[in-house]
């Protein structure tokens, strides 16, 4: 495989872990503005283990997404008894402070960027993806899945039927946080060199966006919206700038036409009958 | 000393103030948090800047970007809001965030992506008041941001299209059967709100003499912190909210550096959505207290 | 009264703002029984179910689930002891499937971490699937199970409800106005389903309007009025009982006129 064909996908494999770990939430009904934050907290941490510690990347990788979930763990009690408008708000204020903290611990090279020793290749990094894939895929389809998008949808009634809506609700926003730091931990890694305002709040929005553009009633949405993202600038071959623009733009047009996105159950069950067709038919 | 930063603090306050107004529009009329604003204020800043190195005059220049800001956020306004009025509550949100990324990119294709430095056509002078220096534009930047903020308020309590306002504030429905033009009304609350965004985008590449496709992000962003602090919905609150901000950023830059900044104003703003989310001064546009 | 009601409200008061909207309100249910609760509009009576199931938390006065204090149990136990509700504005969840709808409250049965990560639409055959599949065969909607819920008939929505209160296998069941909105034919399977469901075990507190409906069905009426218990008798005598008319008619008027109406 070309080296850049390798690079194009390592960047989808990322892109697709940090989907997943918006996802979770949205469907929880929580708007997650400050994902970089939690990111940048998986990169510096794993950076930091190999960097300072001597520790091999794929162990330091999944310390650091335990550490990231815990710190999202942490961070749910106060931001959790937001909702809404609020909820987003206070994430994207979370991210900025991350961020901005983490700009001022020159043990991690601050403003300059922290440079990281060990690499991690291709085929780490899209097993990590496959295995994110696969462990959301089965996470969504149990009771949690079901639960989660049931406190989404009415608060009053999810607790009336016996669900523990603050318990949910957090647990969507731990596992996002961790899955958000693993993704970072791997960028980490691959890249071997980071830096904190890489990890801004436009990032955060990007992958909202395209989670949202994918579609977030099943689970293969963000893999779509992760895929039309990364690889809509291979297609275009225009400048990075204008592959930006032409995302912002089909956010409007689908914001305007389909705000669900575009996979959704409607779409997933016509797709499934046409492969397969009904037994009246085959009759 | 403390009192030149506190001076210096006010005069970037107002600058974040003016903003603030702009997203308290939005947010306590329609509940609807307009990331568009850093777009518009970026635009703003950088059409000021791409309009003097032209060659044009300030009297030209100025009026032309307000419009463009009028212009740009009626848009917004079509394509977001009144498209999705009763979808998903998350929509407007979402089609705003894609509003600020078209505008940043845009302008990056335009212009690219250094900082640009403001050749001023006027002699910058300055007043002296005891120990404080201050810089007469800044000075002028303060004086406007007070005025056109007043202003509004009067209109918002006085006049009828000001009760149109706070009847949709309360509750839209209600305000269209009872014969307001919700569809005529909500547009001119935007372009207000993108006059005022662009306002801020004019005095803050003038003052400060800079202009960059990112200092929406940088500058306007942190008009968020100061409505929430200020009390959302709260016009007088976007105003103490924003020189709150403009007070601790320039504190925070002279005690602790450049890079304590976003960990000073998002700190605050946190501290205010955890420990009391209706700000400072609470207030609630339609009741009036603005 | 030999035996312990399983549901007991004593004494219970609420009030919003300044208003008393429950004032002292004391009633029992037997194990078994089939009580109606009735009432003018603005009465209390959907208040009242809101504050047995615990939506809001009562400011004075017990409430008693078969003995057991649950007056400051949180809403979700509530269900998982075995008390059920369904709501007078429909709630179904929009995102859900009505089969998905339904298979919510079969949480309430095995409240734990195993429980959440049931993987119930992993394989087609879970048996918590199985289950409410047939639950809904049961009350004749086997063929919606895999639509959304947006959109469908009223009288399909509120037999969903029911379905997915039933799913949490409660002893007691709160039904809020069941035959509302509902033709004669519909109203009639309900009573039959309602009668099935009785013959099972399972307690019912309901509230209606439709006094046949009462009439045919439970055994004792409870009325209310202005937040308080101003009669309890049986479904014949509730229209001679002079206050239950004042209540509704004003003073000095017949019930007939209600039941002709």
């Amino acid at each position: 495989m070309s080296g850049y064909l390798e690079g194009v996908l390592v960047v989808l494999a990322i892109n697709v872990i940090l989907a997943y770990a918006a996802f979770l939430p949205i469907v929880a009904g929580q708007l997650n503005l400050g994902i970089a934050g939690f990111m940048a907290t998986g990169a510096y941490l794993s950076a930091y283990l190999t960097n300072a510690h001597g520790w091999l990347p794929l162990p330091a990788a999944l310390a650091a997404t335990i550490l990231t979930a815990a710190l999202g763990l942490v961070v749910a009690f106060p931001i959790l008894r937001t909702r809404g408008i609020y909820l987003a708000l206070a994430t994207f204020a979370f991210g900025q402070v991350v961020v901005a903290t983490i700009l001022n611990l020159d043990a991690v090279g601050g403003a300059a960027g922290y440079p990281v020793a060990t690499h991690l290749g291709f085929p780490a990094i899209a097993a990590a993806a496959a295995i994110v894939f696969v462990t959301l895929y089965c996470l969504f389809h149990t009771r949690f899945g079901l639960s989660v998008t049931a406190v989404s949808d009415d608060e009053l009634v999810a607790d009336q039927m016996g669900l523990s809506v603050r318990g949910l609700q957090t647990a969507a926003f731990t596992i996002g946080a961790g899955v958000a730091g693993l993704a970072g931990a791997l960028q980490a890694h691959h890249f071997n060199y980071i830096e904190a305002q890489h990890f801004n709040v436009l990032l955060s929005i990007y992958v909202v966006l395209y989670v949202l553009l994918g579609g977030t009633q099943t689970i293969y949405g963000p893999l779509l919206g992760a895929a039309v993202f990364t690889l809509l600038p291979e297609v275009l071959r225009g400048s990075a700038q204008w592959r930006y623009v032409i995302f912002a733009a089909l956010i409007l047009a689908l914001m305007t036409w389909r705000p669900q996105g575009v996979v959704t159950r409607g779409l997933l069950r016509r797709l499934v009958e046409w492969r397969r067709p009904s037994p009246a038919e085959a009759a | 000393m403390l009192a030149q930063q506190l001076v210096n603090g006010l005069m970037l306050g107002s600058v974040y103030a003016l903003v603030a107004v702009a997203f308290t529009l939005t947010m306590g009329i329609l509940k609807f948090l307009n990331f568009s604003i850093p777009g518009i204020f970026m635009i703003a800043g950088m059409c000021t800047w791409a309009m003097l190195k032209g060659g044009a005059s300030l009297l030209v220049a100025i009026p032309a970007v307000l419009l463009l800001g009028a212009l740009l956020s009626y848009g917004v306004e079509r394509v977001t809001w009144r498209q999705m009025r009763g979808g998903d509550r998350f929509v407007p949100l979402v089609s705003s965030m894609a509003f600020l990324i078209l505008l940043e990119n845009l302008a990056l294709i335009a212009w690219g992506s250094d900082q640009q430095r403001l050749i001023l056509p006027f002699q910058s002078t300055s007043a002296r008041i005891g120990d404080v220096v201050v810089g007469v534009p800044q000075l002028v930047g303060l004086a406007l941001a007070v005025a056109v903020v007043w202003t509004l308020d009067r209109v918002l309590r006085r006049t009828r299209i000001g009760r149109a306002v706070r009847s949709i504030a309360e509750d839209a429905e209600t305000a269209t059967l009872l014969g307001v033009a919700v569809d005529r009304v909500v547009p001119l609350v935007f372009a207000i709100g993108g006059i005022f965004t662009a306002l801020a985008g004019v005095l803050f590449s003038l003052n400060y003499q800079q202009a960059s496709p990112f200092m929406g992000e940088e500058v306007a962003l942190k008009g968020i912190s100061a409505m929430v602090v200020g009390g959302m919905g709260n016009i007088w609150g976007a105003i103490l909210g924003g020189l709150a901000i403009g007070v601790v950023e320039t504190a925070a830059i002279h005690w602790f550096g450049a890079r304590a900044v976003d960990i000073a104003v998002y700190g605050m703003l946190l501290a205010i959505l955890f420990g009391r989310p209706t700000g400072l001064l609470g207030g609630d546009l339609a009741k009036g207290r603005a | 009264m030999n035996a312990r009601p399983i549901l007991a409200l004593e004494a219970v008061s609420k009030s919003f703002g300044g208003l008393r909207v429950i004032e002292a309100l004391s009633f029992a249910v037997l194990p078994g029984e089939r009580v109606a609760l009735i009432g003018p509009n603005g009465a209390g009576k959907t208040t009242a179910f809101d504050l047995i199931t615990g939506v809001y938390p009562v400011d004075a006065g017990r409430i008693l689930l078969d003995g057991a204090d649950i007056t400051r149990l949180p809403a979700r136990k509530r269900i998982r002891a075995g008390l059920a509700r369904t709501f007078q504005n429909i709630r179904l969840l929009p995102h859900l499937t009505v089969l998905e709808n339904a298979m919510v409250a079969q949480y309430a049965r095995s409240p734990s971490a195993t429980g959440m990560l049931e993987p119930v639409n992993l394989t087609g055959n879970n048996r918590w699937r199985r289950e409410a599949r047939a639950a809904l065969g049961e009350a004749g909607l086997a063929q919606y199970a895999e639509e959304p819920t947006g959109g469908m008939p009223y009288g399909i929505q509120k037999r969903i409800e029911l379905v997915r209160a039933l799913l949490a296998h409660p002893r007691v069941l709160l039904l809020d106005e069941p035959a509302a909105g509902l033709n004669p034919a519909e109203t009639e399977a309900l009573a039959a389903q309602l009668e099935r469901i009785s013959a099972q075990g399972v307690t019912l507190l309901v509230i209606e309007h439709d006094m046949h409906f009462i009439g045919a069905f439970c055994r004792r009426v409870v009325v209310l009025n202005f937040g308080c218990k101003i009669a309890e008798c049986d479904p014949d005598a509730v229209g001679d009982d002079p206050r239950v008319r004042e209540a509704y008619l004003g003073a000095d008027t017949g019930l007939e006129a209600a039941h002709a109406a």
